[in-house]
């Protein structure tokens, strides 16, 4: 906690300046305590925002509201330090509950536990069973893990509060009703996983590392302004993320998708117009990636690739740098991304992946070559009528010079779609299309 | 995803509901009403109780449902019902979210199959999906 003895060596704030604090300091403070209660953390939090302002304004000017920009700043650090309070609370609320942690969590193989682990690991597995539906899941983890309150994850997830307050009790029922915990019991006498031992463990984690990635999508495909609020959950997954990966810093996969959300968050700027406008990769504006978010991806899964088996999320995070570092468009290694999802596609055959595959032949042997693996696609249940495919099908077409295919295949793709902002997207192209 | 399930009925269906019998519709008693009730209000807390529950309401009558229009000057033209007495609309709505449409289906099963006097209409209840504001990025 900051103290009076303040930040050092800093030149000191102007004497105007200083009066302006000692007379608006109790003023924010009233705001704060009357907004929040918590009087001592709420005193903390404003004696931290006016060392903050006497550090920042004499260099970067006072803002047009100094009072504004106080209860701003203080508000934010009084609620990270009741979140985080809040969530170390209830960590260890849920810890003394647990059993010990290494039945939740076999070590991966060739790697001995770290004595200094939490329990922040054993409380995902907890979160992320598979005995609970996917959105209890993914409640449950944002409230037991990430600390976030009820109404924070109802406003993030657009229902309203008692809804989301019934989907976390209800999931923590069910946790209960189930036996929890249902640790993984390699020598334990009732494993209730079904399975044993690093297998089962891997499982675990991968149940896991798909709730942390259903989290950062829910906030990176949030568009317009008044979502702004879930971007929140992008940010919340890749923390989440970092602290698993913190644990357990030898597993590829772990690796691999906190280096995949890094590389895909860095382009958040850059991907919708102020007006919450769908910008597609190759139009986008590249300056404003955020470059610290690439360096850090780039370095992540440089390092799982070469040291940890091969794994789906390794191999998503490899196709995202290779976009990301490249400088234009035009300068995209497609013939690497082809590569990278040749791979992909062997591990994982799924739709999805098959259609990001299909791109990359088209930009690397054109447009015909992947309209024909497109149509094998349309045999496949899971794709028919799913919009993703009619898009890329439109763009494919375009590129091949066929407008008026190109056009209705925007066109249908654009009835197909349940997003507003895709929607939009798609008319536009098809619309750009007419003659 | 969400749905919005929405439940259908005439002013001839509310006005049986009052217990004015039509061509339409006999006239509803109260242990009807009272059944309807039950069911409705048991199949409202089990969503709420399942965290599925967005919203939900009943409307009011169709009778007084306006018509509304813009004079050249831009205020509002405001006519009457637009309904005649046989026309169907939406009489109440759900708002669920939900795992997929095959559990939203199953909600509108159960809310189709709400008791009701025998002779009186049976309307399919209509299962729409919400627009979502989110978008991946395009290729």
């Amino acid at each position: 906690m900051l103290t009076d003895s303040g930040p050092g060596p800093d030149p000191g704030p102007t004497p105007a300046s200083e009066d302006l604090l000692r007379r608006l300091a109790p003023q924010v403070l009233g705001a704060l305590v009357r907004r929040y209660g918590h009087f001592d953390a709420a005193e903390d939090a404003v004696q931290e925002a006016l060392i903050a302002a006497a550090r920042q304004w004499p260099g970067e000017g006072r803002p047009a509201n100094p009072r504004g920009w106080l209860i701003r700043v203080a508000s934010r650090r009084l609620t990270d330090q009741l979140r985080s309070e809040d969530a170390r609370r209830r960590r260890e609320e849920t810890a003394a509950a647990l059993t010990p942690r290494d039945e939740f969590v076999g070590p991966p193989p060739g790697e001995s536990r770290a004595p200094a682990e939490d329990d922040t690991l054993a409380l995902l597995f907890l979160c992320c069973h598979a005995e609970l539906p996917p959105a209890g899941r993914i409640a449950l983890t944002l409230r037991a893990v990430g600390g976030l309150s009820t109404a924070e994850i109802a406003r993030a997830l657009l229902v309203p509060e008692a809804t989301m307050a019934q989907r976390i009790s209800r999931a923590k029922r069910r946790i209960k009703a189930s036996g929890a915990p249902f640790g993984i019991r390699p020598d334990g006498p009732e494993g209730s996983a079904g399975s044993a031992g690093s297998e089962g463990s891997a499982e675990r984690l991968a149940d896991v590392l798909h709730v942390l990635y259903l989290i950062f999508n829910e906030g990176y495909t949030a568009t317009s302004g008044h979502d702004l609020q879930r971007a929140d959950l992008a940010a919340e997954a890749i923390r989440l993320t970092r602290a698993v990966h913190a644990r357990l810093p030898a597993d590829g996969e772990v690796a691999g998708l906190l280096a995949l959300m890094l590389l895909t968050d860095a382009r958040r700027a850059a991907r919708t117009t102020p007006d919450g406008d769908l910008i597609p990769l190759a139009e986008q504006d590249r300056t404003r990636w955020d470059r610290a978010a690439v360096t850090e991806g780039v370095a992540l899964v440089s390092d799982a690739l070469t040291r940890a088996p091969l794994g789906p999320y390794q191999l998503r995070a490899a196709i995202a740098a290779v976009h990301d570092e490249a400088a234009s468009d035009a300068d995209t290694d497609w013939a690497e991304i082809l590569a990278l999802y040749e791979l992909l596609i062997r591990l994982v055959p799924g739709p999805v992946e098959r259609l990001g595959h299909a791109v990359a032949v088209a930009m690397v042997h054109g447009p015909r070559r992947a309209l024909a693996l497109l149509a094998d696609l349309d045999g496949d249940a899971r794709m028919a009528g799913h919009h993703r495919l009619e898009a890329v099908r439109a763009h494919l077409l375009e590129m091949a010079g066929d407008r008026a295919a190109a056009r209705a295949a925007y066109a249908k793709a654009a009835g197909l779609t349940l997003s507003v902002p895709e929607r939009r997207y798609l008319r536009l192209r098809a619309a750009r299309l007419a003659d | 995803m969400k749905y919005m399930l929405m439940v259908l009925g005439k002013q001839a269906d509310y006005d049986a509901m009052g217990g004015a019998a039509n061509s339409d519709s006999p006239g509803w008693s109260e242990a009807d009403l009272k059944a309807m009730f039950d069911y409705m209000g048991a199949l409202n807390d089990d969503l709420a109780e399942s965290g599925e529950w967005v919203d939900g309401q009943g409307l009011a009558d169709p009778r007084h449902a306006r018509l509304v229009t813009a004079a050249a000057d831009g205020t509002p033209v405001i006519s009457d019902g637009p309904y005649g007495e046989a026309k169907e609309v939406l009489a109440g709505y759900w708002i669920v979210d939900v795992v997929d449409f095959d559990r939203a289906a199953e909600i509108a099963a159960r809310a189709y199959a709400c008791p009701v006097p025998e002779g009186a209409p049976n309307y399919p209840v209509v299962v729409h999906p919400v627009d979502s504001r989110s978008g991946t990025e395009m290729c």
